[in-house]
């Protein structure tokens, strides 16, 4: 490609961006990759399986992955924050700050510095469903393969245990952050989602009431990388749950909470039924919904899943979650078919929590027009940027994956037009 | 089809609901979270889900007759969580407005009652009564000087003519109405099937008023807690006041047939009469003070209520303060300030008395039948 020699900027390194970045470099075009947590993958990296084909997406990873350890047009920086955007399209000048990893390349992931580490963390790649140690790798088949030291939980000097272990010499306790400044033609910004916090519905008991989780640790539960090796098992004390509630619209669709509906809850409380009865075929599944949204041909996959035997859909929102005996969970909900409300026990309640725009809470330092849910307005975007994915509405991964491929085309588009 | 239903749909009915503070009633998807909040609704056929379907079909014939918009007390838990903004609370109370106008007769007068622009032609009926008859007791205009005396402006029994008549009205209103109800709910099945219970009508009544004295159920509510007291207040404030006078009734006519020696009021401040008549003036007016005030601090959110609510508010305001002011200068010895004020308390009183079957007052009627019922039917 002859068109400009100006580079592509993805910020973010989930499914989104890693599509734009991928697309772009390998017609040619110089891409740097801007991720702030220390691996790539994103949200995908933490699912069990993909919905409806019900594949784990470990084998579309490994590939993404490959592809960008062969193309030497693809730089990428982990741990990295986007604190200053100048200039126009066509040659913006952007700052990047390269937070110390505490490890260096020389690591070959051989456990010994996590084996020797005294402290631990909450593990937030399991959603805090167990801990890790500070010196840690992210999960088993993390992109850079590295390890990475907390160091807000990190002893430091005192302890160095690590260092002392390490037989490579990879650990760097005293590594500083970096600056880097890169001039770029294009930007595609792919901040992706947080999981909505669900702390913050007040009535569905989450981190108040044991045996309730939310979906997206549901995922990890039933992960084989997960903490408990692919079992799904009552946070409280290990027992692999008969019955399961799945509650759909826990804050969205809610003005108090997430206005919008998140588009992916229902395939995936449906998806998750049947992890639950695929390791059990006794277990039942109980979903509390207000409408099953399943859009286009995912239609066909809420009527295999409705029609399996232990799978019962309750219409009607569950408003009230309350602790009952044998770390039980009792859930009530009006159910709109009789007009009746329902009082049920579960083993395990599993929050069909919502997805919230990355930034939400972390702004990209651009003046971009934010929609009032906190999503960037594509029309309000500057020449030369573009949002990809969940950036601008609630959406799953094969979207996301098309919504990438779409922003690479305009953003050579954007280099060749200069 | 023997089981068919035929949907009657009331589309003026939901432009009323709509009018009276119900604009949001459309907006409901009907996920049943206010059910589910609500602490005092039943597990069978639970509110207000089923009554915001109703709102949004119009089918006025069930809703009137309804007990379950009686059984809330609008403590706006389900608004505050309704995630639509469909303010159950408040469509509630819209049902209430329009029941008691459906009731209420005539309606036209109720239609008045609730808008604003017909206040001072409420108004101009008791300032009009007060003048006609201190005209034929020649008082107006005439007042005698010295200690001021408020049976020279009004004697004692045209006082009484006067409310006595509101009074009058007002009941041969509510029996009307409550009447009415009363076979409409029984001649209907309501939403929720009715098991018999043998409670008879006493009983019923009997445990209702029981609840009612120490607000059971209001004091389940979340969002609005602290509104159980202040109602309290109020209502014990007009118990007090109700006790007053019927003493003072007592005191004139067990005189005038000389069972008692006559009793001149104004009572003194050592008369226990007195100290009941201060204690329900305080109740009453710290009573809608808290109200006033919880409202307020509400102005955004579940409970502000509307025109039909705050109506009530301020006459009730009215009612207490020109009371209050009353005596005060009447004690002040500020005859041309003492005279006015009185006047004004009459007009006020007068106003909650005539109009109590067409404004929110009513509700202490509606409300009670409605339980009455209810719990007659087994329905907690």
């Amino acid at each position: 490609m002859n068109a400009s020699n100006k580079k592509i900027l993805v910020i973010g390194g989930g499914m989104s961006g890693l599509t734009a970045a991928l697309e772009a470099a390998e017609t040619g075009a110089q891409v740097v990759v801007v991720e702030k947590s220390p691996y790539l993958g994103g949200r995908v990296a933490q699912l069990n399986k993909y919905f409806p084909k019900l594949c784990p997406p470990t084998c579309g990873l490994e590939i993404n992955f490959k592809r960008i350890k062969n193309n030497p047009d693809i730089t990428f920086y982990t741990m990295t924050d986007v604190t200053q955007i100048t200039g126009q399209a066509g040659d913006f000048n952007v700052t990047l700050n390269v937070r110390p990893r505490y490890v260096n390349d020389k690591c070959v992931a051989c456990n010994k510095c996590a084996e020797v580490c005294p402290v631990e963390r909450v593990n937030d790649f399991n959603y805090g469903l167990d801990n890790n140690k500070a010196a840690y790798l992210p999960f088993d088949m993390a992109f850079p393969y590295q390890y990475v030291i907390d160091m807000s939980v990190c002893l430091g000097e005192a302890c160095k245990k690590c260092v002392k272990a390490c037989e490579y010499n990879a650990i760097e306790l005293d590594m500083a952050p970096q600056t880097v400044n890169l001039n770029v033609g294009a930007i595609v910004v792919a901040g992706g989602w947080n999981l909505y916090d669900a702390t913050k519905i007040d009535n569905l008991g989450f981190g108040q009431v044991a045996n309730v989780i939310t979906n997206m640790q549901m995922e990890r539960l039933a992960a084989p990388n997960g903490p408990t090796g692919g079992k799904i098992q009552r946070p409280s004390d290990g027992a692999e749950p008969k019955s399961v509630a799945f509650v759909q619209c826990a804050g969205s669709r809610d003005e108090n909470h997430l206005p919008y509906c998140s588009y992916i809850c229902c395939m995936a409380s449906l998806k998750q039924a049947t992890y639950l009865l695929d390791q059990d075929p006794e277990a039942q599944a109980t979903i509390f919904y207000i409408d099953i949204r399943t859009p286009g041909r995912y239609e066909q996959f809420y009527w295999k899943v409705r029609d399996r035997e232990n799978v019962e859909l309750v219409r009607g929102k569950v408003a009230k979650i309350t602790q009952a005996p044998g770390d039980k969970v009792e859930v009530v909900a009006e159910d709109t078919a009789t007009g009746n409300k329902v009082r049920r026990v579960f083993d395990l309640v599993v929050l069909a929590a919502g997805m919230e725009p990355s930034t939400k809470s972390d702004k990209i330092p651009l003046a971009v027009k934010y929609t009032d849910e906190g999503f960037i307005d594509p029309t309000g975007l500057p020449a030369g940027i573009f949002a990809v994915g969940s950036m601008k509405s609630p959406l799953d991964v094969a979207k996301s994956v098309q919504d990438g491929t779409g922003a690479a085309i305009k953003a050579l588009q954007s280099l060749v037009g200069r | 089809m023997a089981d068919e239903t035929v949907i009657k749909s009331d589309l003026a009915f939901v432009k009323r609901l709509q009018e009276c503070g119900g604009e949001s009633l459309k907006k409901c998807y009907q996920c049943a979270t206010c059910s589910v909040v609500c602490n005092i609704s039943p597990d069978d056929k639970p509110y207000p889900r089923k009554e915001m379907l109703m709102a949004q079909w119009g089918l006025k014939d069930q809703i009137v007759k309804d007990p379950d918009i009686w059984a809330c007390h609008y403590c706006g838990d389900c608004t505050t969580y309704c995630p639509r903004g469909a303010n159950p609370g408040e469509v509630l109370g819209a049902m209430r407005q329009a029941t008691i106008e459906h009731y209420s007769f005539p309606t036209q007068l109720a239609r008045m009652v609730s808008q604003p622009k017909f206040l001072p032609v409420l108004l101009a009926l008791p300032v009009l009564v007060i003048l006609f008859v201190m005209k034929l007791t020649g008082t107006l205009g005439n007042i005698p000087a010295g200690t001021i005396k408020y049976s020279n402006m009004v004697p004692l029994l045209a006082i009484d003519a006067i409310f006595m008549a509101a009074a009058g009205f007002a009941v041969f209103v509510f029996v009307n109405g409550v009447r009415r109800y009363w076979k409409d709910l029984n001649a209907d099945v309501s939403p929720w099937k009715a098991k018999l219970s043998d409670k008879s009508v006493i009983s019923a009544t009997i445990e209702v008023l029981k609840e009612f004295i120490v607000h059971k159920r209001f004091k389940e509510c979340v969002t609005n807690y602290a509104r159980a007291t202040s109602h309290l207040l109020l209502v014990l404030g007009f118990i007090a006041l109700a006790i007053v006078t019927a003493w003072s009734a007592y005191y004139e006519w067990a005189s005038k047939f000389g069972l008692i020696p006559h009793k001149e009021s104004p009572f003194s401040i050592t008369e226990p009469i007195k100290w009941v008549a201060l204690l329900g003036t305080i109740l009453l007016l710290y009573g809608i003070y808290l109200i006033y005030q919880q409202r307020q601090a509400k102005a955004n959110g579940a409970g502000f209520g509307g025109y039909f609510d705050w109506l009530l508010i301020w006459v009730i305001v009215a009612v207490g303060v020109t009371g209050a002011l009353s005596w005060i200068l009447r004690l002040a010895n500020l005859a041309s300030l003492a005279y006015p004020m009185y006047f004004l308390h009459l007009v006020s009183v007068f106003f909650l008395f005539f109009y109590a079957p067409y404004t929110k007052m009513a509700h202490l009627v509606y409300r009670t039948t409605a339980l009455v019922f209810a719990k007659m039917q087994g329905r907690e």
